[in-house]
This record gives structure tokens, C-alpha cells and sequence, in this order.
């Protein structure tokens, strides 16, 4: 009777620690690191852990959500769009613009499509001409802002009735709205299209090992232009939520989006060498920066802490990031030299059964 | 042969060799722009009078002397930062409350660029140590900025006129504003020690090919300490430069509503690119950077001048930087590995 | 497949001059020659990646033109090179059906993994579960998945390019067996390979290549290793090596420079000694991944050791460089194999490549003294025949065999006293070979001492006065003088039998 639960005692733990080693230690990392910093405001301000305040977070996830989500795939892919904060701008500055005239629906498929073309065509220019993603985004950064300050004519766009965009921020099921819903049924999505499809595999493989991949037979233009494509068609989203959610749209504004999308990528488990990451990490990523920043409103801090502990917490993961690939660089090698010491040892027992 | 006669030919004979096949498309797509703008330039009015030429020169020369420390970054294959504002912001910040609480010029200016040094510093080891210089200094912009807001309560901080700085804010000497003589001080003294010190020859070797530095005794860890600290110290002596027109400063002077052009970041780096030095390192001098600065302060003036907007300005910019970065990926794409 | 006359020339050079081929079904062919002797050429030529031939190429007795890898994959030719094309950071099954359009658009991974099982059979990694990652496989089971991959596409014919070279003893007979069950599967199989052992055990005929021409294919059975190493070198070639001197090798004469003590780098099974002497050129032989290169590399500080140090028997000062700035401090050069990886600076004039591992020696308070370089560079260059009037022009419009004097040349420049050089002429051709060689044993008989490690057998039986042969990282047997050719290199360095370890009785 013992040895029997005993047995299968050690047979659930030999289990549970097969099932520990092969989790990702980073992703691992991020969930932790979520918990902590949602528990630290929990705890430190009632207000936090409120309905509202869960709402709150699920409206800021909408938008980084988004945000974050495109840049965790340029990164994988081995890139990254510097412009996404300046599309998401010209694209709220359109919607707001055209929901006068068109209605809501219309005025976010023509925003929606510019910036997706927009996305397109940078990835067409990054794969065709081999620009790097870094040198490119850099110039159409300020071109698009260029745009978006001509389409604004230089004003800060509004609406003229705020009530046609209530839906965006309706309450459905406590916690969420059209908008945040819509997002994560996007997540859901972009996560299959990226493990069950060839076209996600490739994303992957040209990120972390780009000339292997094209050796192998990868067309570079394929993973690169769907890349670029999601990332203009998100940065869009993101920005006609924005704008609609608030009314207005500055040309200006949402360059704060790049610095915390790229922590929330970051505490994801993105890799800058690129090949690693996912859709989940990319969620927790975000969850975790919002409830960074909606605690720091709670608690009543000005905005440029708020950058202040973006960029400490940027640098935290990359410290930790850096220090796993000098961990496993070790790890490896400790490896090497326990391989060569069976070799050697395979060697000697051999010539001492041939002596014999 | 007259001496006039003799070099042109001579430049015309080197100009000639210049033009392989490779370049023949990059080249004549500059001889179209250079010849479109001659042509605006020659129908603006008052564009080509001196003062417009002084005042094109002075505009560019604190994006200028930005852009010829991040020539250093740059040419020693750290790519850029994307901190130059904030730090920029934080040493104007630092100088003001020198300033304000009457310590004088020297003073005030030795703790702005300790602070730009030390964040560069920082930055430099960071980079140096194997982080990419994109993330390390996307995340320190954050913290620089943020504590810049935060120590001066995000409040604009004045120090009355006249004062210790006049004379790099306002001054002249001999009809040209000190800022500008500034300006072309740094780029010769910046052109010097990138040709004929050693420090310089290291920076273009670990550019052009960091295993190879390596593999000779040239490590990156130093290059990137040393070529971000210059970076910094130059948007620090910029930002010192501003402050002294101002007569004040706010943390956000260098943010997003800067020079009417837009980021000031992104100006600094356009300087950097838009007239050919290589983003890979290795290759490119600190000539092309202040050119490429009085080029896009050139750009912006004559826009001004024929009564462009703000958004016209900062697309023409914009459009300027992604066909550099085009042209020169183009013409080069043989000379270059893949990914 | 069969080819009949190829020629390809590039520009002034001609890299293949007439080369037939034949293969059939079910037919195991290898391909054997020296660097340079064209090899890679015609295994492009045959993938796909290279139609700017001439001469005749049929596939089942039709003309192909093969315009591009994939036209090459539909006619049934796969190609495995040298370098995996593995993506480390996905699995096994998506790895086999990444690229081309043989795997599904969608699937989920258990999917793959089924539709990857009998591949990964076929090739011996029955144990090997589909849905592991490939930076867990060990190297050898990765160029199984690279093989299995190439399966994959259906193939008739499978060309393998040194499949074995950066493996073990018992990863090297799984990929012998899986090459023997692909010829019992009806496929044909070129087997490219510098290790001849493995060429006597699988292969039913020799095609062997020289100097950009096929000898007409051998039946296996009736070669031995002298006849074949005689066939791949042919014998005018040894004009190219400068005159030795091996009665300089009477042990009285000569004096001990530098002495490695101990020194165990990092794959290597035992710790190396080896004594270095002034005025000689000695040599390491061994395939790649047999200590020889890794050696020379722990000596410069530019690869991790377990321990060992170096001694200066003139100054009795004992030290190991722990990078390259040490080396250079303590007057040890060292040429990587890799040039344009990290023997030259592209990018640069050819005179700041010169100057560049000295550059405190060339100027002074921090600023460089163009009176001091110029003369340095100028003497350096003049030494290894390089063109003056071309000093100033980038580094890269040099050909190979000039880029390889530059990145060897620099080392000039720091007067250094030991010189190791790993691949002294890879990719340089034969006239700036002599050259190099020339040069080295100038150098050698100035009194420095110099260590040479090379693959190339030519290179290594001819240049040096010493060699010590290296096999699976250890020291197998040094050859002296009279014993140096290409027969006994090759057979130390290919058959087990010779090992001297240390607790071997």
C-alpha cells in the first residue's frame, strides 16, 4: 500500500519537475515579475484593486496591448519599428478627422488601411533594398509625424460630437470594452497564425538565425512584409481606439508608446538578437506595464516619473536578460568540457578492452 | 593652363572617378536634388544674402554640434541614442539651477557636463558590455527625462540677464554669432582627432570591424565609454548653448516641439546619416555630419522662407532622411554582408 | 546525373577546366580533392546555385538548366553544405518543413512532428523526439536533422559536403550508416570529404579533382591511400614551396624559443605540450576540430583553456594571453583562419590595416605620427610584394591572395617573435601563394619562430621542418624531417590506431 502512493508520489513530482524545466525561464520571469508589481499596488493603494481600476487597465491594455504586440513580432522577426508610435498618431489624427463626415466604422477601415500600408510598404523597402529596420524606421519616424502635422493641419483634431464614439468605451462584462475585446480576440489570433502556420515559423527563423533561414530557402520578402504589415495595421488600431476613445488626436502625441511597448515586449521574453518571444509573453509584458502605470496614476504620480521607471525597468530586464546569455554561454561550456572528458573516457575504456 | 583651369580639371578628373557604375544611379539622383535646390534657392528671395546664409549656419549649429558627437557613436559601430534630448534636457536643467543660484558660468557648466559624462558613461558601459544601444538607451532617455522633470518640479527656471553666458547666448565676435563659431570649433577640432589621433583611428577600426578590432587589441568596451560620453558632453555644451539664448530652461525645451522641425533625437541622428556616414561604423567623417546639418537647417529655411507650415517642414525633413538612407543603401548594397 | 566537360571560369580565373561526372541510381560516388581544386565550384554547379557554366548537364539523359536552387530541388538534387542551415530556436518538425513548399501551410506542431517521424527515421534518429528544440541536439544529431530535412524534399540524389567534418567518431558512422541506407533506398549519394578513411568505407567510386580537372573515376576497391593522396596532389605543384634545409633538425644546433606547457584549450582531450624552436617553421596537422587550430588560438588568448601557459625560454617568463591586446604585448601574432571575419578591415585603407595591431607603436602622446607609419607601412608592404601605389585604396578591391598577405602582413608591424598563423593560404591563389610561403620562411630563417596549422596537406607536408599530427584533440605523433609527407601526415591524422594518450600503456 505505501510503496504503491509512494510510487506514484515520485512519479507526479518526477512530473512536475519535467513540466518546471521545460518552461521558459523568462516567461517565467514576466509572470513573477507581474504578480509582484500588481501585488505591490494592491496592496499599497485600496483604490487599486477596484473594479474601475481593473477596467482601467483593461482600456490602457487595448491600446498597448496593440502596440506591444506588433513590436514583440519585429523583434522576433529580428527588427524593429522605431515609426509605430508616429502611425498610430497620423492614424487617430485620420479617424478623428473622417468620423465626422463618415461615421465611426468607415473612418477606422480607412485609418486602419493607411496605416497597414503604410507597414507594408516599409516592410517592402526593408526586404528589397536590405535597409536595416533600425536606419528605415528611424527617417519615417519624422516623415509620418510630418504627415500626421499636414493632415491635422496642425491643430489638435476633435470631434464635433463625442457621443458617437461612446460604444468604444462601453462596459461589457465589468472589465472590458468593444475595444480591449477586440484586442485580445487579436492576440488570439496573431498567436495561432504564429505557432500553427508556416508563414509565423518563418517570422521566427529569420529573426534568431536570418542566414541559415534564407540558406535553407526562406524568402526573406514573405516573413518580413507580414511583419511590417501587422505592425502598421496594430500601430492603426491602436491609434483610431485612441483617438476615438478621447475624441481628439493630436499629431504629436503617442511617442511615449514606443518606450513602454519595448519594456512590455522586453519583460515578455523578447530577445534583441531575435528569434524568441511569444504571444502570451507579449500579453504578460503588457498586463504588467499597465498595472505599472495605472498604480503610478492611482498613486498620483506625474508622468515623467512614470518614464522614470519605465527606463529602470527596461534596464532591469536587459541586465537579466544579459546575464541568462552569459549563463548559458557558461552552461554550454561546462557542457563542452563534460562531453570531451565521456569522450576521452570512451577512448581509453576502447584501447583498454583492445589491450586485453 | 591658368591655376583656375588647372583644378578644375583636377576635380573634374577626381569627380569622374568617383562615378563607377555603381554610383552612377546614387550619383545622379543627387546631381537632380542639388540642381532642384539651386533652383529654389536662386527663386527665394533674400535666400542667398548673408545674413539668410549666417542664419541658416547658426540654426544648424546646436543640432549640429549634437550630431558631431553622435558621428563618434556612430562611426564606432554603436549605431546611435536615442537618449541625446533627455540628456540634453537634464544638463540644461543642471545649468539653469547654476545659473539661477548665481554660481556663475564655470560652475554652472563643470556639473551640466559631469551629469552629460556620467549618463554617458553609464550608457557607454552598458553598450559596451554586449547591450543593444537602441534598448539601453530608449530605457535611460526614460530616467534622464524623468529626472530632469522631476528635479525641477517640471517648472521653467530663469536666471536674469545679463549674465555669465552672454556671450556664448547672444554674443558675436567680429559679426558672427559665438554659437556658430562654436559650431565650426567643434567640427575642426572633432575632424582632427578623428584623422590623426589614435583614439580616432581606433573608432574607425572597431566601426569598420569589431572582431577584427578585437582580434587586434581593440576592444569595443572603451570605444563605446569614451564615444558616448563625447556624445553626451556635446549635447551637454548644446543644451548650455540653448539655455544661454534663453536666459532659462524647462525640461521639455528639447521635446517634441523643438526648431519648429519636430524630434529633436531624430534631427540629431538625420544630421548623422543624411549625407553618408555609414550606420554600420567604420566609414564617414564628422565633415558630412556638420554638412548634412547646415544642409537640413538649409532645407527648413528655405521652406520657411516660401511660407511652408510646420507639418511641410517636418515631412520635408522626414522625406529627406528615409531617400538618404535609401540612396546610400542603394549605391552600397554591394559593399555590404548580409543582415 | 551526368556531366560531361564543365568549364567555369571567374573573370582571369578558371576554376573548373573540364570535369566529368557520372552518377547512377543507387550509387555512392566520392568526390575527393585540394582546396582549390575546384570542388566547391562544381558542387554548386550541380545544386543549382551557380549556371554560368559550360558544357554538357543531364539528369536521367535530359539537359537541365538549373537556373536556381529550387529548379535543382524539383529535378531531385538536394545539397547539405558545410555550414548547417539549422534554426536553432525551432524544433526538429518545423525545421524539416521550413522553406519551399513541401510542408503543410498550416499545422499545428504535434502534426509536423507525424508528418517528420519517417524522415527522421530514415536517417537514424528513431530516438529523437520531433518536438525538440534544435539548440538542445548535439552536432551530430543536428547534421542528421539537415540530412533528414533534404530528405524531405524527395530527392534522387543527395550531395553532401564534408558531413562529418566538426563530428565525432560515433556521430561520424551514424551518418556513414545513414549514407549506406540511402543507397539501399535506391538514391544516389556524392560523398564530399577530405576524410579519406571514410571515403575507403562507403563510397563504390573516387572522382578525384585537381587543379579544376577530374581524373577518370576510380573504382574504390582498387585504391589505397598512397594512390589516392598521389592522384589528388600530382606532383608539379611543389615548385610553389621554398627549398628546407632539414639538416638544420640535428637537435645540437637548435635552441628551444618558446616551450607550451600543459596547455589544454577548450575540445582538446589531454593537455598539449610542445617545444617551439628559433629559425624553424613548425607545423600542426590534423582535421578541423583535432586540437590543431584550437592550439594556436589558446596560445594568442582568442580561446578558452583549462589551464596551461607559455614560456619564453629567453626571458623565463611564463604567461598565457588572455586576449589579443596580451598576445600583442607579448610580441605573439596570430592569423585567424577566417580573414574576412576577423583578419581585415574591409572598410579601411590597405595602409590602416597594416598599422592597425600597433598603433601605440606609431604614434606618440595619443596622436599618430605619419613619419612613423608611413615608412611601417611602406616596409611591410614592400616585404610581401604588395603595390605600393595601391596603399591608400580599401582593403577590399584586393584579391584574395593579396588580402590575405594584408591581414597577414600587419602583424609586421609589431615585431612580434612568435608567429601563429591557422590556413596561411585559404582562398589564395597559387602565384600569391608561393609568395606567402616565400615570406614565412624568411621569416622563420631570421630566427623567429613560427607555428603553422593547416587542413591542406599540400601546405603541410611542404612547408614546414616539424610536424606534430593531431587526431580527435590529441596529440598523435610528431614528424621530423625525412618522415614529413603527405602519406604519414594523413595517416596520422585519420587513423585511430596511433593515439598516444597519456595513460595508454
Amino acid at each position: 500500500m505505501c510503496a504503491v502512493t509512494q510510487g506514484q508520489r515520485g512519479k507526479t513530482m518526477n512530473l512536475i519537475k519535467q513540466k518546471l524545466t521545460e518552461l521558459d525561464p523568462d516567461l517565467l520571469f514576466a509572470v513573477i515579475l507581474s504578480l509582484c508589481v500588481f501585488s505591490f499596488f494592491a496592496f499599497s493603494n485600496p483604490l487599486f484593486f477596484t473594479l474601475n481600476a481593473g477596467f482601467s487597465i483593461m482600456e490602457r491594455f487595448a491600446v498597448l496591448g496593440l502596440v506591444g504586440l506588433a513590436l514583440t513580432l519585429c523583434i522576433i522577426a529580428g527588427e524593429i519599428d522605431l515609426s509605430i508610435g508616429s502611425n498610430a498618431a497620423l492614424s487617430a489624427v485620420i479617424v478623428v478627422r473622417l468620423t465626422d463626415s463618415m461615421g465611426a466604422f468607415p473612418a477606422i477601415g480607412i485609418g486602419v488601411l493607411c496605416a497597414t500600408l503604410i507597414g507594408l510598404a516599409q516592410g517592402y523597402l526593408i526586404a528589397y533594398l536590405k535597409v536595416r529596420a533600425i536606419v528605415l524606421t528611424v527617417g519615417t519616424l519624422m516623415l509620418l509625424r510630418g504627415v500626421a502635422l499636414f493632415a491635422a493641419d496642425e491643430k489638435t483634431v476633435m470631434l464635433t460630437d463625442f457621443r458617437m464614439t461612446d460604444f468604444i468605451q462601453e462596459k461589457i462584462w465589468i472589465f472590458f470594452s468593444p475595444a480591449s475585446l477586440l484586442v485580445i480576440l487579436l492576440f488570439i489570433i496573431v498567436g495561432v497564425f504564429i505557432k500553427y502556420t508556416k508563414y509565423g515559423r518563418e517570422i521566427y527563423a529569420i529573426g534568431g538565425a536570418r542566414k541559415e533561414a534564407i540558406a535553407s530557402g526562406v524568402n526573406l520578402k514573405r516573413p518580413m512584409m507580414i511583419v511590417f504589415a501587422l505592425s502598421g495595421f496594430c500601430a492603426g488600431m491602436g491609434g483610431a481606439i485612441i483617438g476615438l476613445r478621447s475624441g481628439t488626436a493630436q499629431p504629436l502625441a503617442l511617442q511615449y508608446l514606443l518606450l513602454a511597448a519595448t519594456v512590455a515586449a522586453f519583460i515578455g521574453g523578447v530577445n534583441i538578437l531575435g528569434g524568441k518571444g511569444s504571444v502570451i509573453g507579449a500579453a504578460v509584458g503588457v498586463l504588467t506595464v499597465n498595472f505599472l502605470n495605472t498604480g503610478l496614476v492611482y498613486n498620483v504620480t506625474p508622468s515623467y516619473v512614470v518614464q522614470i521607471y519605465l527606463g529602470v525597468l527596461l534596464l532591469i530586464v536587459i541586465v537579466f536578460q544579459t546575464l541568462s546569455i552569459l549563463y548559458d554561454k557558461g552552461k554550454q561550456r561546462r557542457l563542452l568540457l563534460h562531453d570531451t572528458a565521456l569522450t576521452k573516457q570512451k577512448m581509453i575504456d576502447a584501447y583498454k578492452s583492445v589491450l586485453k | 593652363m591658368s591655376a583656375l583651369e588647372y583644378s578644375a580639371s583636377m576635380s573634374a578628373g577626381w569627380l569622374a572617378k568617383k562615378i563607377t557604375k555603381e554610383n552612377r544611379v546614387g550619383f545622379a539622383i543627387l546631381v537632380v536634388i542639388s540642381i532642384a535646390f539651386i533652383y529654389f534657392a536662386i527663386a527665394t528671395p533674400n535666400y542667398l544674402s548673408v545674413f539668410n546664409v549666417k542664419t541658416i549656419i547658426r540654426d544648424a549649429a546646436i543640432v549640429g554640434i549634437m550630431g558631431i558627437g553622435l558621428t563618434f557613436v556612430t562611426l564606432s559601430g554603436n549605431f546611435f541614442l536615442l537618449s541625446m534630448k533627455e540628456t540634453a534636457a537634464l544638463s540644461i536643467i543642471v545649468f539653469a539651477m547654476g545659473m539661477s543660484n548665481d554660481y556663475g558660468f564655470i560652475f554652472s557648466m563643470l556639473g551640466a557636463m559631469s551629469i552629460a559624462v556620467l549618463a554617458g558613461a553609464f550608457q557607454g558601459i552598458l553598450i559596451g558590455l554586449g547591450g543593444n544601444p537602441i534598448i539601453v538607451t530608449l530605457g535611460a532617455a526614460g530616467i534622464l527625462y524623468g529626472v530632469a522633470s522631476w528635479w525641477s518640479d517640471n517648472l521653467v527656471i530663469f536666471f536674469k540677464r545679463p549674465h555669465d553666458a552672454e556671450w556664448l547666448g547672444t554674443g558675436m565676435v567680429l559679426g558672427v554669432p559665438t554659437i556658430t563659431i562654436s559650431f565650426v570649433i567643434f567640427a575642426i577640432i572633432a575632424e582632427l582627432v578623428l584623422r590623426k589621433t589614435r583614439f580616432g583611428r581606433q573608432v574607425y577600426l572597431v566601426g569598420a570591424n569589431r572582431a577584427a578590432g578585437k582580434a587586434t587589441g581593440h576592444e569595443n568596451l572603451p570605444m563605446a565609454i569614451k564615444t558616448c560620453i563625447i556624445a553626451s558632453a556635446c549635447c551637454a555644451f548644446a543644451a548650455i548653448a540653448f539655455s544661454a539664448q534663453m536666459s532659462s530652461a524647462q525640461a521639455n525645451y528639447f521635446s517634441s516641439e523643438f526648431g519648429s522641425s519636430g524630434d529633436l533625437t531624430i534631427l540629431v541622428i538625420a544630421t548623422v546619416m543624411v549625407a553618408g556616414n555609414s550606420i554600420m561604423g567604420g566609414y564617414g567623417s564628422v565633415l558630412r555630419t556638420s554638412l548634412g546639418a547646415v544642409f537640413i537647417s538649409a532645407t527648413d529655411n528655405l521652406m520657411v522662407l516660401q511660407g511652408f507650415n510646420s507639418g511641410a517642414r517636418v515631412l520635408s525633413v522626414g522625406l529627406m532622411i528615409v531617400l538618404s538612407i535609401l540612396i546610400f543603401a542603394y549605391v552600397r548594397r554591394d559593399s555590404r554582408s548580409e543582415g | 546525373m551526368q556531366l560531361s566537360n564543365i568549364r567555369r571560369s571567374f573573370g582571369s580565373i578558371h576554376a573548373l577546366k573540364g570535369v566529368d561526372l557520372n552518377i547512377n541510381h543507387g550509387e555512392i560516388i566520392g568526390l575527393v580533392g585540394e582546396n582549390g581544386a575546384g570542388k566547391s565550384t562544381l558542387m554548386k554547379i550541380m545544386s543549382g546555385f551557380d549556371d554560368g557554366f559550360e558544357g554538357e548537364f543531364l539528369v536521367d539523359n535530359v539537359p537541365v538548366k538549373l537556373g536556381t536552387p529550387q529548379k535543382a530541388q524539383e529535378q531531385g538534387i538536394a545539397i547539405a553544405q558545410q555550414e548547417l542551415s539549422l534554426i536553432p530556436a525551432l524544433t526538429v518538425a518545423e525545421n524539416i518543413f521550413i522553406g519551399g513548399d513541401h510542408g503543410p501551410t498550416v499545422a499545428s506542431l504535434g502534426q509536423l512532428s507525424k508528418m517528420a517521424r519517417p524522415f527522421l527515421d530514415e536517417v537514424g534518429l528513431e530516438n529523437v523526439s520531433a518536438k525538440t528544440l534544435v539548440n538542445r541536439l548535439s552536432i551530430g544529431e543536428r547534421q542528421l536533422v539537415e540530412v533528414a530535412r533534404l530528405i524531405a524534399h524527395k530527392p534522387n540524389l543527395l550531395i553532401l559536403d564534408e558531413p562529418t567534418a566538426a563530428l565525432g567518431e560515433s556521430d561520424s558512422n551514424r551518418i556513414l550508416e545513414m549514407v549506406k541506407r540511402l543507397k539501399a533506398a535506391g538514391k544516389s549519394v556524392i560523398y564530399v570529404s577530405h576524410r579519406l578513411d571514410e571515403i575507403f568505407k562507403i563510397t563504390d567510386r573516387c572522382i578525384i579533382l585537381r587543379d579544376g580537372l577530374s581524373q577518370d573515376s576510380v573504382d574504390t576497391k582498387e585504391l589505397d591511400t598512397n594512390k589516392l593522396v598521389s592522384m589528388m596532389l600530382g606532383r608539379e605543384l611543389h615548385s610553389m614551396f621554398p627549398p628546407r634545409d632539414f639538416s638544420k633538425n640535428n637537435t645540437k644546433n637548435k635552441t628551444i624559443r618558446f616551450e607550451v606547457n600543459s596547455l589544454w584549450p577548450d575540445r582538446t582531450l589531454v593537455p598539449i605540450n610542445m617545444k617551439i624552436y628559433a629559425g624553424e617553421i613548425l607545423g600542426l596537422a590534423g582535421q578541423l576540430g583535432s586540437g590543431s587550430g584550437e592550439v594556436l588560438a589558446a596560445m594568442a588568448g582568442m580561446h578558452d583553456t583549462q589551464g596551461g601557459s607559455i614560456t619564453d625560454c629567453y626571458t623565463q617568463e611564463n604567461y598565457l594571453p588572455k586576449n589579443a591586446k596580451q598576445a600583442i604585448s607579448k610580441g605573439i601574432a596570430y592569423g585567424s583562419p577566417d580573414r574576412k571575419y576577423d583578419g581585415l578591415f574591409l572598410g579601411r585603407s590597405i595602409s590602416e590595416n597594416l598599422s592597425s595591431p600597433n598603433l601605440k607603436g606609431i604614434s606618440s602622446k595619443g596622436i599618430i605620427q605619419p613619419q612613423k607609419e608611413r615608412p611601417l607601412v611602406e616596409d611591410i608592404a614592400k616585404s610581401f610584394t604588395i603595390d605600393l601605389t595601391r596603399l591608400a585604396q580599401e582593403a577590399s578591391v584586393l584579391s584574395g591572395g593579396n588580402q590575405q598577405k594584408v591581414a597577414l602582413g600587419k602583424w609586421l608591424s609589431i615585431s612580434p617573435e612568435l608567429i601563429l598563423i591557422d590556413e596561411p593560404t585559404r582562398g589564395v591563389d597559387v602565384g600569391a601563394r608561393a609568395e606567402i610561403y616565400n615570406k614565412v620562411r624568411e621569416i622563420a630563417d631570421s630566427g623567429k619562430a613560427v607555428v603553422i596549422a593547416s587542413t591542406d596537406l599540400l601546405e603541410i607536408s611542404n612547408l614546414p621542418d616539424r610536424v606534430i599530427c593531431f587526431y580527435k584533440g590529441c596529440y598523435v605523433s610528431e614528424l621530423v624531417g625525412e618522415e614529413i609527407n603527405s602519406t604519414n601526415i594523413l595517416q596520422a591524422i585519420t587513423n585511430p590506431e596511433n593515439i598516444l594518450l597519456e595513460d595508454a600503456s
